[in-house]
């Protein structure tokens, strides 16, 4: 798209609407030729065209589900747009960027994800709070700031990161060093001196693509279902018996698990 | 120079063994290499007396220093970074506005009062810098940030520049600046154009101005 200083906003219409690309950074156009494609609630903001939108209880999209949805418990959070012409997408003017899969796996913040086709398979990541698009095909997210690909090796501020593609080693990785010694030791105890506020990061090692955006300030959170609570699933409700992180256990200043509850980890 | 723009929001530092960085705390957007990120009680460069004297001033911004060999990348808030690689220059800026600077550059708090007297008070509160600012000297670089883009307006002795307090974000050089007030019945009674004060800098530098008149 070209736009000059001066020549006044582009005008589009059906025509020159851009086929599956973005309008301008906050907008992206996808175009429906009788096929669907999964969206969040309430990120459609104008269409061409006919088209309808369902969500996804419907009985006639129950296959649809079977094949590329698979957490039922989060499905109200989606609709299928059905039908053909041009339809827009943007999420509050943050930044909005399309990618392809081919064959492969991206684990995204559930906030994050837009749309996708539905040749896509979009599950619940074990990691709490992300989902995982496995197969072929594009799909849509926001981002705050433009979006910025790093290679791991690589230590990610919690808040700037937006997803992962085939690395398969997300860990958390703590960085306190200052604490240590008698000075530490009294930091930590008293809080004095305050908290560089980057004791804590993800760690990615392997081979892979990482997301990031380009600020701190997190995007809403979107519930992504709840899973099975059986014992050994993360986040399932079904915590195994005698794990000691039970929230108001007055514990000894200065150890670990006090430091991470003063960092709200 | 340690810092690479990456995009308009992200800038990536270099860090090498010897070198310090200074940043805002809890800027860091992520690192390769082996990195270490200490809070700084001290806000900064200086002895104790130094702490004391920025946090009078108020001017005493939450710093952590970044050491350690490998790259950072840098951004906060979602506001606009620029890079200004200053060769022996003094850049006048606010603590807040910080996103990073190089451990080269020697760091300082300027009273207003002291470019101007009453007037140099008066101009602090108006364009929200307060009765201090910070000053950073020597040879280094610096990520500022800003809200909107930022854009460099160079000011020489035939041309002096007014800009808007609100969108003013920092200068170097051989600057002299002032407060110009077009105050008029007009604005007393509540008709006024909104630009009633702009700040008039006059001699050898440049201004940063951002594209926005909001505060950080």
């Amino acid at each position: 798209m070209s736009h000059y200083p001066g020549a006044g906003p582009t005008v589009y219409d059906p025509m020159t609407l851009p086929s599956d690309d973005n309008v301008n950074n906050y907008t992206f156009c996808v175009e429906l030729k009788g096929s669907q494609w999964f969206l969040q609630k309430g990120k459609m903001i104008a269409y061409y065209g006919q088209m309808d939108f369902n969500g996804i209880g419907h009985g006639r999209l129950d296959g649809l589900v079977r094949t590329s949805f698979h957490s039922p418990l989060h499905a109200s959070d989606w609709v299928v747009a059905q039908g053909s012409g041009k339809m827009l997408l943007a999420d509050r003017a943050f930044d909005v960027n399309s990618y392809d899969l081919e064959e492969g796996n991206l684990t995204i913040r559930s906030g994050n994800l837009l749309a996708f086709q539905p040749s896509l398979a979009l599950k619940q990541s074990i990691v709490p709070g992300f989902l995982t698009l496995i197969g072929t095909g594009k799909f849509v997210a926001a981002s705050n700031g433009p979006v910025v690909f790093m290679e791991p090796p690589i230590r990610v501020d919690p808040q700037a990161l937006v997803g992962w593609a085939d690395c398969p080693s997300p860990c958390h990785h703590y960085d306190h060093g200052y604490m240590a010694g008698l000075m530490g030791g009294l930091r930590a105890m008293t809080g004095l001196g305050g908290a560089s506020g980057e004791e804590h990061q993800f760690e990615f090692v392997g081979a892979g693509t990482v997301l990031l955006q380009s600020t701190e300030v997190l995007m809403a959170e979107q519930a992504t279902g709840v899973v099975p609570s059986e014992p050994g699933v993360p986040g399932g409700y079904g915590a195994p018996a005698g794990q000691p992180q039970q929230p108001g256990v007055p514990r000894l200043p200065g150890q670990l698990g006090d430091l991470q509850r003063r960092f709200g980890l | 120079m340690p810092f690479r723009e990456i995009n308009s929001k992200m800038v990536e530092a270099t860090v090498m063994p010897g070198q310090r960085l200074f940043s805002q705390r809890g800027a860091m957007l992520a690192y390769k290499g082996e990195v270490s990120f200490t809070p700084n009680i001290q806000g900064g460069q200086g002895g104790v007396m130094s702490m004391i004297g920025r946090r009078v001033a108020n001017e005493d911004t939450p710093l952590m220093t970044v050491e350690g060999s490998g790259s950072v990348l840098f951004g906060h808030g979602g506001h606009h970074v620029t890079v200004v690689n200053l060769t022996g220059d003094t850049l006048f800026v606010e603590a807040d506005r910080l996103l990073a600077f190089e451990g080269t550059l020697q760091q300082g708090t300027m009273f207003m009062g002291s470019q101007g007297g009453v007037m140099g008070m008066v101009r602090g509160q108006i364009s929200g810098q307060g009765l201090f600012t910070t000053t950073l000297k020597g040879h280094g670089s610096v990520a500022v940030m800003a809200h909107g883009g930022v854009f460099e307006v160079p000011i020489t002795p035939q041309r002096p520049v007014h800009v808007d307090p609100q969108a003013y974000v920092a200068h170097y050089g051989d600057v002299r600046n002032k407060l110009s007030t077009a105050l008029g019945w007009r604005d007393m009674v509540g008709r006024g154009s909104g630009e009633a004060f702009q700040l008039e800098l006059s001699g050898n530098g440049v201004v940063f101005v951002q594209a926005s008149e909001e505060k950080l």
